[in-house]
């Protein structure tokens, strides 16, 4: 079975603003060494789906250097790629208008590939997922459209696309963020969420596409191309991304919003973390450019107390001179210098936290230096009249900030 | 027969014994005949004049009729595209899909005539 997978990597992530300042959504780094999108490539390689294409569109400078750097190892020589397909206006003069635009616009690569099946993936979200067992539901039941879904809380559906299914899994109805769907059946106060991954048979997507392109529409996947495909009798089937034996939702994250980005990297802590970076028959990978290891100095005030370092991620090339450092997730190279007591954190790249600073519950772009003595995550006006402050009271300071 | 109201058809073929053939057959039919020798000419055109219907060649230097095709679709959404060619392999392509027929040349034009009128029928225009 002949499959391509398109990636779609063009989204302006504005809710993650200001990591989303000076990079497209998917280049957003996370887990300490990561970028986001290395998750659902981590997936395609570990399901041997090897012919991907990202489509980028917004800042995707950042993007697109990190695939080459870090997702140039497949061989073209056995036909498998991870290959980036900017906006090129090959249509007509205009930017991809929505994700099914994204894929309308692209129909000559299609058309070289001629793939059975085409298996769309969003750069967004954190979970590991072998795409396998969702083509072999697809395939099973000869379906048109199989859109993964996990299941969620009622209460969610306003953040999600939402599906009514019958007892054998066929879409009944999609509604994009609806107030108040109906529950599963047998299960009323849960809803099957879309996670934005879809299968389709190849010709039906076009052809679908090819009239969505010619009607008014959003031209998007969720809100015009899947209701369509219901209402037409297509075949549309909901693959439930769910222990199989225990009903139990799998981990599934879409970190959209900076309350959620954070609340996914405190998911990478602890001894049995809801999401493992340590398993070694699905590691992720990345771009990974060698560093010296972390390092861990005493304190000069009282050397024989050392530092309290607890359930922390540390980088290569981190500097750890700190009093304290809690629950806090470090990327390479950051420095935290004498008497600092950081916790609930999250610091990436290069950034570095002066002596006597004190940090609880922060984002910290790259490069940004924390002052001497500050201290942020305490008093949210005072932290207001500098940096963002999201609705969850995270304070998030932007990339190379320093006090004028 | 019945007079009908005047359907406009835009001819887009590079060539000219091709495109002088279709004036006279479907003026005689009683359509308004538009006529572009590419891609490029047929934007052109479309720049100042509303056919109901336009009738793409694939194969033309300048501005195939693919291309022509993706920014007729884009653009004017409404009016219908009848590719018009000699080779029946792009009727696999998926770039063709946007189309709303598929004629394979031959030198009797009934089949043409025939779609035409078909892609009127479905594509009622003049609002």
């Amino acid at each position: 079975m002949k499959i391509a997978a398109f990636l779609l990597a063009g989204g302006r992530g504005e809710r993650l603003y200001p990591l989303t300042r000076d990079r497209a959504k998917p280049a957003v780094p996370f887990g300490g060494i990561y970028r986001i999108i290395d998750f659902t490539l981590s997936n395609c390689i570990h399901s041997g789906i090897r012919r991907i294409f990202v489509v980028t569109q917004y800042r995707s400078y950042s993007l697109e250097k990190h695939i080459q750097l870090g997702w140039s190892f497949l061989s073209e020589k056995l036909n498998e790629f991870v290959r980036v397909v900017s906006a090129q206006q090959r249509i007509d003069e205009q930017w991809y208008l929505g994700t099914a635009d994204a894929i309308y616009q692209n129909l000559y690569i299609l058309q070289q590939i001629r793939p059975e099946l085409t298996l769309i993936l969003s750069g967004d979200h954190i979970y590991k997922m072998d795409y396998q067992d969702l083509l072999s539901f697809h395939q099973e039941r000869a379906a048109h459209l199989t859109v993964a879904t996990v299941p969620q809380p009622r209460e969610m559906s306003r953040h999600y696309g939402v599906m009514e299914v019958d007892p054998e899994q066929r879409v009944l109805s999609f509604q994009e963020k609806p107030d108040s769907p109906r529950g599963l059946p047998g299960d009323p106060e849960r809803v099957l969420a879309s996670m934005g991954i879809y299968v389709f048979d190849t010709r039906l997507m076009v052809r679908r596409l090819v009239e969505d392109a010619k009607s008014d529409t959003h031209h998007d996947f969720g809100r015009d191309i899947i209701p369509r495909m219901v209402e037409m009798g297509d075949r549309v089937f909901a693959y439930i991304f769910q222990n199989p034996s225990t009903g139990e939702a799998r981990y599934w994250r879409d970190v959209g919003t900076l309350d959620a980005y954070w609340e996914a990297h405190m998911d990478l802590l602890g001894e049995k973390p809801a999401f493992d970076l340590y398993d070694p028959q699905w590691p992720i990978l990345t771009h990974d450019p060698p560093a010296p290891p972390a390092k861990i100095l005493s304190p000069t005030r009282s050397p024989q107390e050392g530092i309290q370092i607890s359930n922390c991620i540390l980088s290569d090339g981190c500097l750890i001179r700190a009093e304290k450092l809690s629950c806090s997730v470090l990327s390479p190279y950051v420095q935290v210098l004498e008497g600092a007591q950081i916790e609930d954190s999250i610091l990436l790249d290069r950034v570095v936290v002066e002596a006597g600073t004190r940090l609880r519950r922060v984002i910290v772009d790259k490069g940004a230096v924390i002052p001497s003595g500050w201290e942020i995550g305490f008093d949210k006006e005072k932290d207001r009249r500098h940096f963002t402050v999201t609705s969850g009271g995270l304070v998030v300071i932007p990339r190379d900030w320093r006090i004028d | 027969m019945e007079p009908r109201s005047l359907s406009t058809v835009l001819i887009v073929d590079d060539e000219e014994h091709l495109r002088e053939l279709y004036l006279a057959e479907l003026s005689e039919e009683g359509y308004e005949v538009l006529l572009a020798s590419n891609g490029r000419e047929a934007l052109e055109v479309l720049k100042d004049r509303r056919p109901d219907v336009v009738v793409l060649d694939i194969r033309m230097p300048e501005m195939d009729g693919i291309e022509a095709l993706g920014k007729l679709v884009s653009r004017f959404k409404s009016i219908p595209v009848i590719l018009h060619t000699a080779y029946s392999s792009y009727r696999d392509d998926y770039r063709s899909w946007p189309a709303d027929a598929y004629v394979v040349k031959s030198s009797d034009l009934t089949g043409l005539k025939k779609t035409l009128r078909e892609v009127l029928r479905k594509n009622p225009t003049k609002p």
